[in-house]
């Protein structure tokens, strides 16, 4: 396991936000959210990288 | 699908300003206005009752003041980018590296079929290219009865040219 520091006022958000939001604990809230943000980046990408290929055969602008 | 449509009585909305090449020797019939939906779609009440062309990733621009048909082409990934790898090599144009490109391509197509269910607006028919050359009948009649019997299915059956069906798998 690879230990990250975050601000001690963030963790304590996230904390606060986890147990509201029914979360186990503050680290499966972290997780969660860098999983989501992963995710939408490959998803980003996966699209530019289409309407790149799409612009090219000239099917899009 | 374009050609079998307008064969078969549905008219193809195109503007003919792509020319037949090698790529598509019968033509594109493509309408270039489609391409600039998103910021200008005063084109699409007049092509009520026609057929247009376009990529998946456009849907997504389609507004919901009209209803659409969609008849959604699906085709083995791999044959798809070697087509795709081929044009793009006749225009001089560099293409990404196929794995990479099959897992956008897979992203894509992911989140769209998870979006066109959600959209009132779009009615969804999905055809195989490779089931509608292997079985024609069958496929023309799924898409004549999406489209409420008015395209004619022997006119759009003597449309499909299974010759043009290159950049086949092997096994295909």
């Amino acid at each position: 396991m690879t230990k990250v520091s975050i601000d001690s006022n963030l963790y304590e958000r996230a904390r606060q936000a986890a147990e509201k939001a029914g979360f186990s604990s503050a680290e499966e809230l972290i997780t969660t959210a860098i999983e989501t943000e992963l995710k939408r980046l490959g998803e980003a990408d996966a699209e530019r990288q289409v309407a790149d290929q799409l612009r090219g055969l000239g099917y899009i602008e | 699908m374009m050609q079998m449509l307008d064969r078969g009585g549905i008219r193809a909305l195109t503007d003919e300003i792509r020319a037949a090449d090698t790529d598509n020797p019968r033509g594109y019939l493509e309408y270039e206005r489609a391409k600039k939906t998103k910021a200008d779609p005063s084109w699409l009440p007049a092509a009520r009752g026609k057929a247009v062309k376009m990529v998946s990733a456009l849907l997504y621009d389609l507004p919901p003041t009209e209803k659409y048909r969609i008849i959604f082409m699906n085709r083995d990934l791999d044959e798809v980018l070697e087509s795709q790898e081929k044009m793009l090599k006749r225009l001089g144009r560099a293409a990404a590296p196929r794995d990479q490109l099959q897992q956008s391509f897979g992203i894509h197509l992911d989140r769209l079929y998870q979006w066109l269910p959600t959209q009132t607006h779009l009615q969804v028919l999905q055809i195989s290219y490779n089931d509608l050359i292997n079985d024609p009948k069958t496929e023309v009649d799924r898409i004549a009865s999406f489209l409420d019997d008015i395209p004619a299915r022997e006119e759009m059956l003597s449309a499909i040219d299974p010759a043009l069906y290159r950049n086949r798998k092997p096994d295909s």
